[in-house]
């Protein structure tokens, strides 16, 4: 008797391509725009698929001129269009800013509510296959930081097929951070559990909500991307010492479920932030301050950040590996944790 | 019986080497001929691997392996 049943697992970005597809199919509104995007796929295949099925007036390649697509996808956008555009790498964003922050971000806001402007921006984000301060970064507060845009970061394919689709149907600007270590595509890093099952059928995640991807009772393990599979990990290695930890995929910044985190950290009572982007100004400080702010007293010990050194990252691979998060530096900072109780 | 799902020697030019970047499959699952199970990737370039018939999938190469062209990577029993 076999007990074999039917499965279909996506990378993340198979699934991003898939929602894109489904979403231009029910809506000709709906269109995508950057480099590489067209008969390429795009270089880290989240829209494989689409040109051919679609063809190059609605899978439009650009020249590399962000300042000018991504200014235009935010005209069309207020002109009732649903662009879906890419910047390759999220470290490009310096040229192209104005364009997204004084422009996307804000002319609902400036035109009292008049102008929607419901366009996706996705972009690459991440470390870990050398290369280089330039195409490494995750930059997800320098994003998260200005008002007047959602930011969404999936750690795996049923999330990103999930927030691509809200992102789509959003009538707000939506940033899409996606990691390449979780594309699934070899040379940009393998992170296994992020290739899982993923329903055919079109839905959607609500934006702004965390999840709690494993139940522990001694520390909550707080991050977002591929952080959260550093966590996983880290959070097994502590089993092992007897250490029960939670872990919380914040899959959005903007909005931020600081509740779900209080209520985590009530719970178990230590916090320790995990964040690619760089220490200082970012993310992890916001989750502590949030908890903080909320009641100090929940805290048995001071919070502790694994976060990217402030540093531009390197090019070297070991110097690079030294310094990004990991499992072992997880499970250091708990153990840190642990020592300054018990002294 | 069983079924190996094989890397074909034409699926690229030369003899470079590949990884297996992702199962889309998991091992002792079902799947149907034709399915997607798995994707390579040789110097940069993604191929998909589909399965050569019906049955239950058997994962003999991880994720992150390195094969040459004619690898078994699975078998369908």
């Amino acid at each position: 008797m076999t007990t074999a049943v039917k499965q279909r697992k996506l990378t993340v970005a198979r699934a991003m391509a898939e929602a894109v597809a489904q979403e231009m199919r029910l809506d000709p509104r709906v269109f995508v725009m950057g480099e590489d995007i067209g008969p390429l796929g795009g270089v880290f295949g989240n829209t494989r698929g689409l040109h051919e099925e679609f063809g190059g007036a609605r899978v439009r390649d650009t020249p590399i001129s962000e300042t000018a697509f991504i200014g235009a996808a935010v005209g069309a956008a207020s002109d009732g269009m649903r662009p879906i555009v890419e910047l390759m790498f999220v470290d490009f964003f310096g040229v192209c800013m104005d364009a997204i922050y004084n422009l996307m971000a804000k002319n609902t806001y400036f035109s009292g509510g008049k102008v929607r402007v419901p366009m996706v921006l996705m972009a690459s984000t991440g470390a870990g296959y050398s290369d280089a301060g330039q195409h490494s970064q995750c930059l997800y507060a320098t994003f998260a930081h200005l008002p007047g845009m959602k930011v969404v970061v999936p750690s795996n394919a049923y999330d990103a097929k999930g927030l691509m689709t809200a992102a789509i149907r959003d009538d707000n600007p939506v940033i899409f951070l996606f990691h390449k270590a979780l594309q699934g595509m070899g040379w940009l890093g393998t992170e296994k559990g992020a290739t899982v099952a993923v329903p055919e059928e079109p839905y959607c995640l609500e934006i702004g909500k965390a999840k709690t991807v494993r139940e522990g009772t001694d520390v909550s393990i707080v991050s977002l991307g591929v952080g959260v599979h550093h966590a996983l990990r880290a959070a097994q290695q502590l089993e092992q010492d007897g250490v029960s930890a939670e872990v919380i995929d914040l899959r959005s910044l903007v909005p931020l479920d600081r509740a779900h985190v209080i209520a985590s950290v009530r719970k178990t009572g230590r916090l320790i932030v995990v964040d690619e982007d760089y220490h200082s100004f970012g993310v992890s400080g916001e989750i502590i301050a949030s908890v903080v702010e909320h009641d100090i007293g929940m805290l048995k010990a001071r919070p502790q950040r694994v976060a990217f050194p402030d540093i531009p990252i390197p090019f070297t691979p070991v110097m690079e590996q030294w310094a990004l998060p990991n499992a072992e530096k997880i499970v250091a900072a708990y153990q840190q944790m642990h020592e300054e109780q018990n002294r | 019986m069983s079924t190996p799902i094989l890397i074909a020697d034409n699926l690229w030019d030369g003899d470079a080497e590949a990884v297996i970047t992702a199962w889309l499959v998991g091992d002792g699952a079902e799947v149907g001929q034709g399915d997607l199970v798995a994707e390579i990737m040789s110097e940069k370039a993604q191929f998909e691997i589909e399965a050569p018939c019906s049955g239950v999938l058997k994962i003999l190469e991880e994720e992150d392996a390195v094969i040459a062209k004619g690898a078994t990577i699975g078998l369908v029993e």
